[in-house]
C-alpha cells in the first residue's frame, strides 16, 4: 500500500468517505504524513458556510406562493417512440413523394451499410435528446461530442462505400436534390422543437445542434433513398451537407434563444 | 421532491432548507466567488428548480437534477459577469495580492486549495467533497461517463497533494 493507491482508493469509495475506506488504506492513512494531511484537507466538514436566515425565508415565501401541482415529465420510453415515428413517418413521405430509384441502383452491402449507419446515428441522437430533456440524467455517451462523431462517422463511412467520380454537373444536380429533400429537414425540426420544449435542456446549443442534425438526418436518409446518384462528393455535399447544416442551424439557434431568453425573462437575468 | 411536485405547501422549505447550504458551498467554491454573488446564484438556482420541478422524475436521484442545474446557472452566472466586466473602464491599477492558503489548523481552507485546481476538475472535486455526491451523481450532474469523472478526480487529486506538499515546503 502506498500514497498513490490511497488515491485510488479514495476514488473507488468516494461515496462512503474515509470511515468506508479499506482498512489497509485507512491504516497507511494513519501511519503516512502526507496522506493523513491530504484527507484532513479534503474533509469537508471543516467547512461552515450557511445561507442567511432571511433569504431563505424570502425564497420558501417565492416559491409557496406560486406553487401549483405539476404532471412530472412522461418517461423516456414515450419520448423515444414520439421521436422515432416522427422520424421514420416524415422519411416515408420523403420516399412516397421522391421514389425510391436511390435503393434500387445501391449495392446490397451499400443499401444496408448506409441504412443501418443512418438508424443508428439517428437512433443515438434520439437517446441524447431525450436525456437532455431531464437534468441530471444518466449520459453514456457525451451529448457535446456526439453530434461531431456522428457526422464524422458518417461521412467516413460514405467516402468508404462510394467512390470519387467526376460529375457532369455538379453544383446543378446537387441544388435539385437539396431543393426536393430540404423542405422535410424543416418539417422534421417543427415537431422535434416541440418534443424538446416539454423538457429543460440545460445547454440549448448542444441540445439545438443536436436536434438540428437529427432532422438533417431525416432529408439525408430520405435522398439516400430517393437520389440515384452515387458519386462521393454529391452524398457528401449534397446529402450530409444538409445534416450538417441543420447541426449549424440548430445550433445557432440556441444561441440566440440561450440569449433572447435570458433577457426577455427576468427570472433568468 | 415529489411532494414538490404535488404543491405540499411544506415541501419548499424542506428542499430549501435541506439543500441550500451545500448549494451555497458549491458557488462559493467555484471562482472563489463573493458571499453575494454566491447568494444571488444561490436564489436564481431555486426560482429555475421551481420552473423546471416537472422535469424530474419520480424515483431517479434528486441531487444529480439540483447540481446539474446550479451548475448550469454558476455557468450563466460566470458568462453575465464577463460580459459586465467586459465593458467596465479601470481607471487605476491595484497591486494584487500574492494568492496564499488561508491556513486552517495548518491545513490550507477547502475553498482556497481548490482553487488552484482548472473549473472541470475544481467542479468535480467540490461535487464529490462538499456536495456529497458520489461519483455515478457526478457524472448525471455534469452529462459526463463515470469513467470521465473519475480521470477528473484522479488528476485534482494528483494535483491537489502535490500542491500541498509545496505549501508545506514552502512554510518557514
Amino acid at each position: 500500500m502506498n500514497c498513490r493507491d490511497v488515491e485510488r482508493s479514495l476514488i473507488e469509495h468516494e461515496k462512503s468517505g474515509a470511515a468506508g475506506l479499506p482498512a489497509q488504506v485507512q491504516e497507511h492513512v494513519l501511519t503516512c504524513n502526507r496522506c493523513g494531511e491530504f484527507m484532513r484537507a479534503l474533509n469537508p466538514s471543516v467547512m461552515a458556510d450557511a445561507p442567511a436566515p432571511e433569504i431563505l425565508r424570502r425564497l420558501e415565501g417565492t416559491l409557496t406562493a406560486g406553487l401549483r401541482p405539476v404532471r412530472p415529465l412522461a418517461p423516456p420510453r414515450y419520448f423515444y417512440a414520439a421521436f422515432a415515428v416522427i422520424f421514420i413517418l416524415i422519411v416515408a413521405a420523403g420516399v412516397y413523394r421522391l421514389g425510391a430509384s436511390g435503393i434500387s441502383v445501391m449495392s446490397p452491402l451499400q443499401s444496408i451499410a448506409m441504412l443501418c449507419a443512418l438508424s443508428a446515428s439517428a437512433g443515438l441522437l434520439v437517446y441524447s435528446l431525450v436525456h437532455q430533456m431531464a437534468p441530471g440524467s444518466q449520459h453514456r455517451i457525451s451529448p457535446t461530442r456526439l453530434p461531431a462523431a456522428v457526422i464524422g462517422l458518417l461521412a467516413l463511412l460514405m467516402a468508404g462505400l462510394f467512390q470519387f467520380q467526376p460529375e457532369r454537373d455538379f453544383w446543378g444536380t446537387g441544388l435539385a436534390c437539396l431543393r426536393a429533400g430540404g423542405p422535410f429537414a424543416l418539417l422534421a425540426a417543427v415537431p422535434f422543437w416541440l418534443l424538446l420544449r416539454r423538457g429543460a435542456g440545460l445547454s440549448p446549443r448542444i441540445s439545438g445542434a443536436a436536434a438540428g442534425l437529427l432532422a438533417g438526418l431525416v432529408t439525408t436518409s430520405a435522398q439516400e433513398i430517393y437520389c440515384p446518384i452515387l458519386d462521393a462528393s454529391h452524398i457528401l455535399t449534397w446529402h450530409l451537407g444538409v445534416a450538417v447544416l441543420g447541426a449549424s442551424i440548430g445550433f445557432a439557434a440556441g444561441f440566440a434563444g440561450e440569449t433572447t431568453g435570458k433577457r426577455l425573462n427576468p427570472a433568468q437575468r | 421532491m415529489t411532494s414538490y411536485q404535488q404543491a405540499d405547501p411544506e415541501a419548499p422549505a424542506a428542499l430549501i432548507g435541506a439543500l441550500s447550504p451545500a448549494l451555497l458551498r458549491f458557488f462559493r467554491t467555484q471562482d472563489l466567488m463573493s458571499r453575494e454573488q454566491a447568494d444571488d446564484l444561490l436564489q436564481e438556482t431555486w426560482l429555475r428548480i421551481h420552473r423546471v420541478r416537472h422535469t424530474y422524475r419520480p424515483g431517479q436521484p434528486v441531487l444529480p437534477w439540483v447540481y446539474a442545474i446550479a451548475r448550469r446557472v454558476r455557468v450563466d452566472g460566470y458568462r453575465r459577469t464577463r460580459r459586465i466586466r467586459a465593458h467596465e473602464i479601470v481607471t487605476e491599477m491595484l497591486p494584487e495580492p500574492r494568492p496564499r492558503f488561508e491556513t486552517r489548523n495548518s491545513l490550507p481552507a477547502f475553498e482556497t486549495l481548490v482553487a488552484v485546481l482548472p473549473e472541470a476538475q475544481r467542479e468535480v472535486v467540490t461535487m464529490l467533497k462538499a456536495a456529497g455526491l458520489s461519483l455515478e451523481e457526478v457524472a448525471r450532474a455534469t452529462s459526463c461517463t463515470v469513467g470521465a469523472v473519475k480521470q477528473k478526480a484522479s488528476r485534482a487529486y494528483e494535483r491537489l497533494r502535490r500542491l500541498l506538499q509545496e505549501e508545506k515546503n514552502e512554510l518557514p
